[in-house]
C-alpha cells in the first residue's frame, strides 16, 4: 500500500487509524478495545490474541519498511507483543492502547536502527549493468506490475537510493520521518509514542527533511 | 515572517499540520518570496522521492509466522504466580494514586476540612445545650430584671478591650401555695418564714399562726415551733414578733425548763416593758419557782420601769417563800 501523496496538507493517514469525528464517537470505539484490555490484564489468552490480530498489521508494515527485512521485522513483533503480555498490567488507560503498544515498536525500531548504523549490515548490495551498487531490497515483495525492466531497475535504484538517504539520518529522524511520511500520523501523536513533544518532533522532522534534500539533490535534478 | 520561519512551516504544511491562518500568512510571504518558493518545491518533490520507497503491506504468510512464533512463545511462558499478581497490583494502585496528586491531595483537604468542621459544629451545639439547661440568659441592659428578684451576684467580669461587662447573677422565682396548717409544707414555710423573712410583717404574721396552732392543741413538738418562738423571743427585732412568741410559749412554761428560761431571759433583758411585764404574767404557774423568785427580785429591785417593780412585788408577796 502507497502514500500517493503530493499536494500540501495532505500528507495524512492510512495506517490504521478509524476516521471519527467527535471524541464520544471514538470513546465509544474504544469501549470495546478496553474491555479487551481489562481481560487481557486479567490474564485472558483469549482477550489477548484478540488485541494482538488488531495491531498485528501495523506493527509488521511499521517494522519491515523500518528494517527492510522480513527478519527483522518478526523479530520486532515477537518481542513488542512479548513485551506488551508481559506489562499489560502496567497500562492504566491514560492513553489508547494503539499509542501505547507502537511507543514499544517504535523504541524496538530504533533499538534495531542504531544497531544497524553501527554495524553497517542487511544491506544486499547488487551490480548493476553498469557497475554502480544498488541495494535491490530483495526481502521486500513488490506486488506491482512493470511490463518495462528497465523501468523496474530504474524505481529499485531509487528506492535503493532513498534508502540510503534514510540511512543517513539519526535513528531518531528516520523515525519521525517514517511516521509521519510514511506511517501518516499526526506530530503530537509521534511525540507521545517517542516520549516527547509535538514541537521536538516537528523539529525533527524539519531536520529529516532538510538532510535528505540535501541527499538526494541530485536525484531531484 | 523571514525565511528561515518560513522554511519550517513549509514542512508542517507539506504534512497538513500547519494552522489555517498561518498557512494563508505562509502563502502570502511564498508569493514574494522565490526563494521559499523554491523550497517548497523542492520538499514537494522530496516528497513525491520518497515515494520510491514504498510501505508494503506485509505477507500473508509473514503474519501467519509471526503470530505462530508469538503464541509459541506465550505458551511457554509460566503462568504468574499469586505474589506476582499481588505486587503488580500493588504498583498499579500505587501508580494510580501517583498519577492524581491533585486529586488526592483535594481528597484530603476536603475530608480534613470536614472533620473540622463537623467537630466545630459538635462543639457548638454541645456548648450551646449546656447553656439552655442553665438557664443563664444575657438580658440586655435596657430589657430591665423584671418578673423575678435577684437573689445574689456571683461574679462581675469585663470584656477585655470592649465597654462590654458580664454578670453572672441568681435569680428568685416567686411561687403561691396553698394549703391547710396542717400541712407539713406549710409548716415548714411558716418556720422558715419566721426565721428567715426580711419582712416583720411576714415574721409577726407566721409566729402568729404557729401559736395559734399550739394553742389550738395541734402538735408543736416535732415541728419544733417551740424551739422557734424561743428564738424569736430572744432575737427577733420586732417587739410584735416577740410578744407573740411569747404568747405562744405560755402553754409550755411549766412543763419545759428551756421556756422558763427563756421568758425568764425576756422578763429580765427585754426592751419592751409590755413584753416584760407580760413574761411575769406566763411566769404564774412557776411564780413559786427558786429561779423565778430570784429573777423577781432582780426585776423588783432593777428595772426601771416602776410599774413592772410594783408588779414583781406583789406576786413576791403573793407566793409563800417556800414551794
Amino acid at each position: 500500500m502507497t502514500t500517493a501523496t503530493t499536494t500540501e496538507g495532505s500528507g495524512r493517514g492510512k495506517a490504521g487509524q478509524a476516521g471519527l469525528s467527535t471524541a464520544e464517537e471514538r470513546a465509544a470505539a474504544r469501549a470495546p478495545e478496553m474491555e479487551l484490555i481489562r481481560q487481557a490484564q486479567a490474564g485472558s489468552r483469549g482477550a489477548f490474541d484478540a488485541l494482538v490480530r488488531q495491531y498485528e498489521h501495523q506493527v509488521l508494515r511499521l517494522a519491515l519498511h523500518l528494517t527492510g527485512s522480513e527478519h527483522d521485522a518478526e523479530d520486532i513483533y515477537q518481542e513488542a507483543f512479548l513485551k506488551a503480555f508481559r506489562y499489560i498490567g502496567n497500562f492504566r488507560f491514560e492513553c489508547s492502547f494503539y499509542t501505547w503498544i507502537y511507543r514499544i515498536v517504535t523504541n524496538l525500531c530504533l533499538d534495531q536502527l542504531r544497531r544497524k548504523k553501527t554495524r553497517r549490515e542487511d544491506r544486499s548490495v547488487v551490480l548493476d549493468s553498469s557497475g554502480d551498487e544498488i541495494d535491490v531490497l530483495a526481502s521486500v515483495s513488490d506486488e506491482r506490475s512493470y511490463s518495462n525492466p528497465a523501468r523496474e531497475l530504474d524505481r529499485k535504484v531509487l528506492g535503493a537510493r532513498i534508502q540510503a538517504a534514510l540511512g543517513k539520518l539519526t535513528p531518531r529522524e528516520r523515525m519521525v520521518f517514517e511516521l509521519k511520511h510514511y506511517q501518516g500520523l499526526r506530530l503530537r501523536t509521534i511525540g507521545e509514542m517517542l516520549s516527547t513533544t509535538e514541537e521536538t518532533a516537528k523539529n525533527t522532522l524539519f531536520r529529516a527533511t532538510k538532510k535528505l534534500r540535501t541527499q538526494l539533490a541530485e536525484l531531484r535534478s | 515572517m523571514n525565511c528561515e520561519l518560513a522554511h519550517e512551516r513549509i514542512v508542517t504544511a507539506a504534512y497538513g499540520e500547519l494552522p489555517d491562518e498561518q498557512l494563508h500568512e505562509l502563502d502570502r510571504h511564498i508569493r514574494n518570496c522565490a526563494e521559499c518558493g523554491t523550497e517548497r518545491a523542492q520538499l514537494l518533490a522530496l516528497k513525491v522521492l520518497a515515494e520510491a520507497n514504498p510501505v508494503m503491506e506485509p505477507d500473508a504468510n509473514l503474519v501467519a509466522r509471526s503470530r505462530q512464533r508469538l503464541e509459541e512463545a506465550l505458551d511457554a511462558l509460566p503462568p504468574k504466580r499469586w505474589y506476582e499478581w499481588l505486587s503488580q497490583r500493588m504498583v498499579n494502585n500505587f501508580a494510580s494514586l501517583q498519577a492524581a496528586p491533585i486529586g488526592a491531595c483535594l481528597l484530603l483537604i476536603v475530608g480534613a476540612g470536614a472533620g473540622v468542621l463537623g467537630g466545630y459544629e459538635v462543639t457548638q451545639s454541645r456548648a450551646a445545650r449546656a447553656a439552655g439547661q442553665a438557664q443563664q440568659t444575657i438580658v440586655k441592659p435596657t430589657a430591665g430584671l423584671q418578673g423575678a428578684e435577684v437573689s445574689n451576684i456571683s461574679s462581675i467580669s469585663r470584656l477585655p478591650n470592649s465597654e462590654m461587662v458580664e454578670v453572672t447573677y441568681n435569680q428568685v422565682v416567686p411561687q403561691r401555695l396553698q394549703g391547710s396548717l396542717d400541712d407539713p409544707v406549710i409548716r415548714q414555710l411558716l418556720m422558715m418564714a419566721s426565721q428567715n423573712s426580711e419582712s416583720a410583717s411576714v415574721r409577726d404574721d407566721s409566729v402568729g399562726l404557729l401559736v395559734a396552732e399550739c394553742r389550738a392543741g395541734h402538735s408543736c413538738q416535732a415541728a419544733g415551733i417551740r424551739d422557734a418562738l424561743m428564738v424569736r423571743l430572744r432575737y427577733d427585732q420586732d417587739e410584735g414578733v416577740r410578744a407573740k412568741a411569747l404568747e405562744g410559749l405560755q402553754p409550755y412554761v411549766a412543763e419545759d425548763v428551756r421556756v422558763r428560761n427563756a421568758v425568764l431571759e425576756a422578763l429580765m433583758n427585754d426592751g419592751d416593758p409590755r413584753i416584760r411585764t407580760s413574761a411575769i404574767s406566763v411566769l404564774e404557774p412557776v411564780e413559786a419557782d427558786t429561779s423565778v423568785r430570784q429573777v423577781l427580785h432582780t426585776v423588783a429591785n432593777s428595772d426601771e420601769n416602776p410599774h413592772i417593780r410594783t408588779v414583781s412585788r406583789q406576786v413576791l408577796s403573793r407566793v409563800p417563800q417556800f414551794q
